[in-house]
Order: C-alpha cells, then structure tokens, then sequence
C-alpha cells in the first residue's frame, strides 16, 4: 500500500513501441524522497555519460514529486529531467499547470522515456493505461491547436496535454514543452528533445486518488500551512503576478535591460505588473491546488499585436521581450509571449538571443545581408515579435538565433563573445547578479543547469532580505562567526540557501511558498510535517535536508560525467564589468573566486575542481557516483 | 437565520483545492474525481465551482428513501444505509452534482460537513462561502440574472 506516492514507474520506449510499469521501492524512494531527486538517480544509473541529448540513447524523466497533486499549497508541480541540448549539462524544467497532478492520479509518480518513434506520435496516460497513438495529424500544429484537437479526438474536457509546438519539431535548442496551453517547461530544450523523439505530446489523466497515511495530522499540517502563508513576505505576488517585480526591481536598478548592459529601463512604467493588470489582466489563474493564484490571464483585445486569451506574460517574460530588447510596447511583448506559448519556446533564452542580436547589430558584427535587410534595433517591437515567428521556425536570421547566445557568438567571434551572456550556454534569466556581488551570482556560476534562478531559488530572496527559511536550527550563519570575508559568508550561506532550496525540488513542491520564516512560510519542518502525515513515515526536516544534500550533489556529479569542473563555474565577462546608470551604477562581481572557494569547502568538494570528494558521496550512499 | 453555500466564480482562480478538501474530509484521500464539489476549468478563462442547492428533487424520486433533509441545516444527505446505488438521484439532478462513489457504490452528495462545509471553509478567495440565508440569496439573484444577460464579469 502506498500513500502520498502512486508507487509506480512507467516506462515507455518509443522505439520498440512497449511499455512497462515497475513498481518503486519504497527504502530507495524515501533516500531520494522523489521528483528532481530521484529523476537524477535514474539519469545518472541508467544514462551513461557522453549521450547526445538529441540521440535515440537520450533518456528523459517526468518527476512528480510526494506533495504534488496533494493540498500541499506548493503541490502543482511536476519537473522534466533531461540532458539540455542547448547546455549539455543536467537540466530540470519544473512546470505547474494540471500535467503534475493528473499524472499522478494517473496513477503513476516518474515516466521514463526512451528511444525514438519512426514516425510522430503523442502519448495517451489514463487511469494505469498507456497508449502510445499517431500523431501525423498533429505534426506542424502549434500547442494551441494541438491540445484543442486532442480535447476533441479523446473527447474529455479534462485530460492535461503537454506538447511541443514548432519550435520544438524544428530543433531550436531552447524550444519548451508547454502544459495545459500556457504553462511551460521552459529551460534547456526539452522541446527539441521531443522533437527529435518524433514526440508531439503526452495526454494525462485519472481519476485514482492520493491516499493519505494519516488524514487527520494531514488536515491539520495543511491548515497550519495555510495559516502560517497569510503572513507571507511575498504577499504582493499574488496580488500583482510575479510582474509587479518590474517596477520593484527597476526602483532597485536591477531590472536587466539591453542584454544586461545596464539595469535599469526608463520607460518601466509601460511594462510594469500595475500597468498589466490595469489594461490586460481577464482574471488571476491558479496551478492545481495552488492557493497562490500568481498567474495572470490575460488578452490584447485589438490593434497590430492582437492575441487570444491566454496565461502570462510572468515577470521574466516581461524582462525578456521587454526591457532587455529595450522594449516598451506592453501589447507587443503580450503577443511575443503568446507566440513563445504556441510555438512552444522558452521567452527567457528567446528574449536574450534577440537582445544579444540586437547588440551585435549595434556593433557591427551582424550585418543588414545577415538580417535580410532587417535592422535591429534596439527598442524596435515589431522587429522583436517577427524574430520570435523567425526563430520558432528557424528562417533566416531565426536559423541562428535558435542555437542559442553561447552558439551565436562562437560563429560570431571573439568581439561578439564579450557581450554573450550565458552560463555554461543557458542564458542569464532576468535577474541583476552584479549589485553587493550577491550569492546570485554564486548560484549563476554553479547551478547544474547552467544560468539558473529557479532551481534551487532561493538566492535572490536571501540577498534581500537574509530570511532564514527554517534553517537556523540547521546552523545558519549570519553573519559566520568563524569567517571575517563577506565573500567566504556568502559562499558558505549559499550552502544552506542551496539545500534548503533543493528541498522543494525533491518533494516537486513550487519553490514559491519556502522563503520566510517559521510562521510566515513552508520550512523544511512544516514539509517534513506534512511529507510524514502524508506517508506515514517520520521523516524529519534533517532527513529532507540530507536528502536535498545527495540530490544536489548526484546532479553535480551528473555534469561531471559530461566534463564539466570548476573551470566552468564562471561568469560572463559583462558582470565585471560595472552597471554604467541607475540606483546600483558601480557594482559588479569581483569576489567570485573568493565565494567559490567557500562554498566548495562548505559542501565537502574539493577545491581543485569544484567536484564532490569521495568522502562526501560516501557519507550520502552515492558510491556508485564516485569516479 | 440558517446559512447556505453560495459561489461566486468571478473570484474563482481554478485551483481546485475545494474538490481536494472535499474528499480529504469525506473520504480521507486526496481524489478530485471523489468530490461533491466540482470546478469545471476551461479555455479560455473559464473557472467555476458548481455545487448542491440542496433544491431536493432527488428527494422525491429516490425509490428507497435514502434522500432526506437534515433538520439542522437543511441540507439533502444520504443515508448510506438505505442506499443501493441505483442512480435514480443522478439522473434527475438538473445540475449534475450527484454522483454515484464507485467505491462505496452508493449516490454520493454534499451534505454541508454538518454545517461546516470544507470547501467554504479553505477556499483561498472566497469564491465558495457559506453564508446568510438573506445575504447567499441576494447574491444568487444577482448571479443568476447577470448570467442570463451572459454578462457575468470575469
């Protein structure tokens, strides 16, 4: 019997057409205590190094984790595991929507896909039954399209279609897979990983249910989550959408603009959350069982740039097709959003290649013959909204913007890399890493994905504010007693920001409610509370913690495998660089080595190379990651 | 004054957990698909939480009497005990919210938690309360005629 788990693990091979259900265990379970966590074991057992991503060898994980699908307030989850084709390294796409839930009363926890289909098909998951259908049909049709014909062909209202669209069929290297019609797994091209799958998409649903160990502790672990969330220091969220952060970060100079040339945008205002619920906003959208109800639903009902109902644009979509191509045509950057859903790509890693096209342009190095006669400029949205069309379907210039900013500048030379903005080839999301040289941008140089804010995300919330998010009965140091160098504190807190962080990643929790404090936000003991009445086990906010600890480092040693050391955990050269204007002109990082150093020997890794020591995988069970 | 549930879905957000509390509280798992409480979400924008009136037409046309008024809070419940799951119940309910559990294969109805209904209770926007006879009725009114005038805000 299984509670708060559905206990099983569907494999499908697209090649050979079979499908399996396996059984989980539960003790190997619980070392891993599921979704990310557990996703990374399998890749890393099951994948041997050196696979292409794009490759029938190349495997993927759908991770739900324990609380998805459960009235945990977090538990709209579900994460895509993979190797990125855009990177190389380990990446998880984490989505919210219905998919994670409905797969789960699906009756099934992980799908593991494998091999390729001779020709298009999309998976069929319903109530334990997996069907593996054509999907010719559908091939060349956007997502919109897509799920409504999918609606229609199965005739239920209620099934979850998560799909590519043609950015994903036509190999752009950031193509997303979208859920739900406006939800997206967006970073690292798991869309084009479909793609190469002949996968158009996977259809849930299910009517089983999620048993519960204890109902009655549950009830009441669940009720004190909703009490402690109404003191929330991130109430404005709800409120506004995560797009009031425009006029927030823009006060504070750390609102990216023109491919992170400077960080702060003039014309905000025009961009800004209050402006987009004023004039666009339909109604504020939930994930499934999220009480938060961040998501904005939104429409531009006439003129040039006119788009159906439809979810977002969220802030860093805004950032992206807004402030960081300069511009401040609120309607155009709806309409880019709303193409990004449809055609199925990422609007962080969209926004920044046109940016950094646009600045290749202002410098020269990419010419009017290279654009078709097409000037980028600066600021231009019609040019920036065509370039999203160009680059889902990889004409003309779209052809190279759809590689990426680290591919870009490699066959734009030398001059073109000092305005690349990328992290291990992802590009940088819409976060300042350069003001007080903060622990974000620690957490740019070594999350396994590459320039990451999400995964764990709970860097920018520490620069902040220094909220503890229940780690202090773990020993969060404030300022460290031992150490004097602000640098070395920042490297050693990111230790606990990062585990506290992966917490939420292996209980396919949204990382959303975990900032705070006892009272004010989900910590690890209120997980832990929660986890337990929903198992039946007694895990405890230490067990979490441990469990975080091997999953990020399992993922660590996952890039490893792939090459990737110390050397790669740097920054783009524009962050030494100052911001030039704005309330944080001056800052930029100049302490990352120092930072480094620190957070290596607070994680046990050597120092050399920034990798796990044998000790350290020894001590969490990891022999079998010991190289 | 007794109370009723009343709905309003312009403050819905779709985010289910009324179903879930629904069936936490009633049957100890987490299964929408167990709840008498259904939010039907769709595209585009569409979110709305349909629940009992408690208008008891099923009342009359349950051949064994298993459909009775609680005298508390006026509630249509079910008496599992005289119930067989015929479904005669499901089949007149005008707005589709009785359903046959096919676990305990008996109709399956809100009854109002005894007067304190979880849904009302957790709703995080207050799209489902329980609320004021005068008050819940008022709003209805309001509800029903903006509906008609297919005008209801959303």
């Amino acid at each position: 019997m299984w509670y708060g788990f559905a206990g099983k693990l569907l494999r499908i091979n697209l090649t050979s057409g079979e499908t399996k259900v396996e059984e989980l265990d539960k003790s190997e379970l619980r070392k891993y205590m599921g979704c990310t966590g557990y996703a990374a074991k399998l890749l890393y057992q099951e994948m041997p190094g050196g696979v292409d991503p794009l490759a029938p060898e190349a495997k993927v994980v759908l991770a739900t984790g324990v609380v998805t699908g459960t009235l945990c307030p977090s538990g709209g989850s579900y994460e895509v595991c993979f190797r990125s084709p855009l990177t190389g390294t380990w990446n998880q796409a984490r989505s919210g929507g219905a998919f994670g839930p409905k797969l789960k009363y699906a009756g099934f926890d992980f799908v593991v896909i494998e091999g390729k289909a001779a020709d298009p098909v999309y998976v069929y998951i319903h109530d334990g039954q997996v069907e593996i259908k054509p999907a010719k049909h559908l091939w060349g049709l956007n997502v919109e399209e897509t799920t409504d014909t999918l609606i229609r062909e199965l005739d239920d209202p209620e099934i979850s279609v998560a799909a590519i669209g043609q950015a994903g069929e036509n190999g752009v290297l950031y193509a997303a897979l979208i859920n739900d019609r406006g939800r997206a797994a967006g970073r690292g091209g798991i869309g084009a990983v479909f793609g190469s799958k002949n996968l158009k998409a996977i259809v849930v649903n299910g009517h089983g249910g999620i048993k519960v160990a204890q109902a009655k502790k549950f009830a009441e672990a669940i009720e004190k989550a909703e009490q402690w969330l109404n003191n929330y220091p991130f109430g404005s969220i709800p409120a506004l959408g995560t797009v009031g952060l425009v006029s927030v970060n823009n006060s504070l100079g750390i609102l990216p603009t023109k491919n992170f040339q400077t960080a702060y945008f003039e014309k905000a205002d025009q961009i800004s959350g209050e402006t987009l619920n004023r004039k666009y906003q339909i109604k504020r959208r939930a994930c499934y069982g999220c009480s938060f109800a961040c998501g904005r639903y939104t429409s531009v009902p006439t003129g040039k740039f006119v788009t159906p109902p439809m979810e977002g644009p969220e802030y860093e979509t805004v950032d992206m097709l807004g402030a960081i191509c300069g511009v401040d045509d609120l309607e155009a950057i709806i309409k880019g959003n709303y193409l990004c859903n449809v055609y199925g790509l990422d609007t962080i890693s969209t926004g920044m290649s046109i940016a950094f096209a646009m600045e290749c342009y202002e410098k020269g190095l990419l010419t009017d013959k290279e654009t078709e006669g097409m000037p980028l400029r600066w600021g231009d949205a019609e040019v920036m909204v065509k370039l999203v069309e160009k680059i889902a379907h990889q004409k003309g210039i779209g052809a190279l913007l759809a590689q990426g900013v680290k591919r870009m500048a490699e066959q734009l030379g030398p001059a073109a890399e000092e305005a690349a903005v990328h992290v291990k080839g992802l590009e940088l999301p819409a976060h300042e890493p350069r003001s007080e040289s903060k622990v974000l941008a620690l957490q740019y140089a070594v999350s396994p994905r590459g320039a990451c804010h999400m995964h764990p995300n709970w860097a920018s919330t520490w620069d902040f504010g220094q909220l503890d998010c229940g780690m202090k009965e773990f020993g969060l140091p404030w300022p460290p007693a031992e150490i004097q160098d602000e640098s070395s504190q920042k490297g050693v807190v990111y230790r606990y920001v990062a585990l506290q962080g992966e917490i939420s990643e292996i209980l396919g929790a949204c990382i959303f409610y975990s900032w705070g404090g006892e009272g004010s936000c989900i910590t690890p003991q209120l997980y832990a509370e929660i986890v337990s009445a929903l198992t039946g086990w007694d895990v405890t906010a230490a067990e979490l913690l441990t469990a975080a600890e091997r999953s990020w480092n399992l993922k660590r040693c996952f890039n490893a495998r792939e090459g990737f050391t110390r050397k790669d955990d740097k920054l783009p050269r524009r962050f030494s660089q100052a911001i030039p204007n704005g309330p944080s002109a001056g800052a930029k990082v100049e302490n990352l080595d120092t930072m480094l150093d620190a957070y290596y020997e607070a994680m046990g890794w050597d120092k050399q190379t920034g990798l796990p020591r044998p000790e350290k995988l020894r001590e969490l069970g990891l022999e079998f990651a010991i190289n | 004054m007794s109370k009723v549930l009343i709905v309003d879905p312009t403050l819905c957000t779709g985010c289910h957990r009324c179903e879930m509390w629904c069936s936490l509280t009633k049957y100890g798992e987490i299964n929408p698909s167990r709840s008498n409480v259904y939010v039907i979400r769709r595209e585009p924008g569409v979110d709305v939480p349909v629940i009992c009136i408690h208008c008891g037409l099923c009342i009359d046309v349950c051949p064994l009497g298993a459909l009775k008024r609680d005298r508390t809070t006026d509630a249509v419940v079910v008496d599992s005990d005289l119930c067989s799951g015929c479904g005669a119940c499901v089949k007149v309910c005008p707005y589709g919210v009785l359903r046959i559990d096919e676990e305990m294969d008996i109709a399956a109805k809100c009854d109002l938690c005894s007067g304190s209904p979880a849904c009302a209770d957790h709703c995080p926007h207050g799209a489902i309360r329980y609320e004021d006879v005068r008050k819940a009725a008022a709003k209805r009114r309001e509800l029903w005629a903006m509906a008609q005038a297919g005008k209801i805000r959303s």
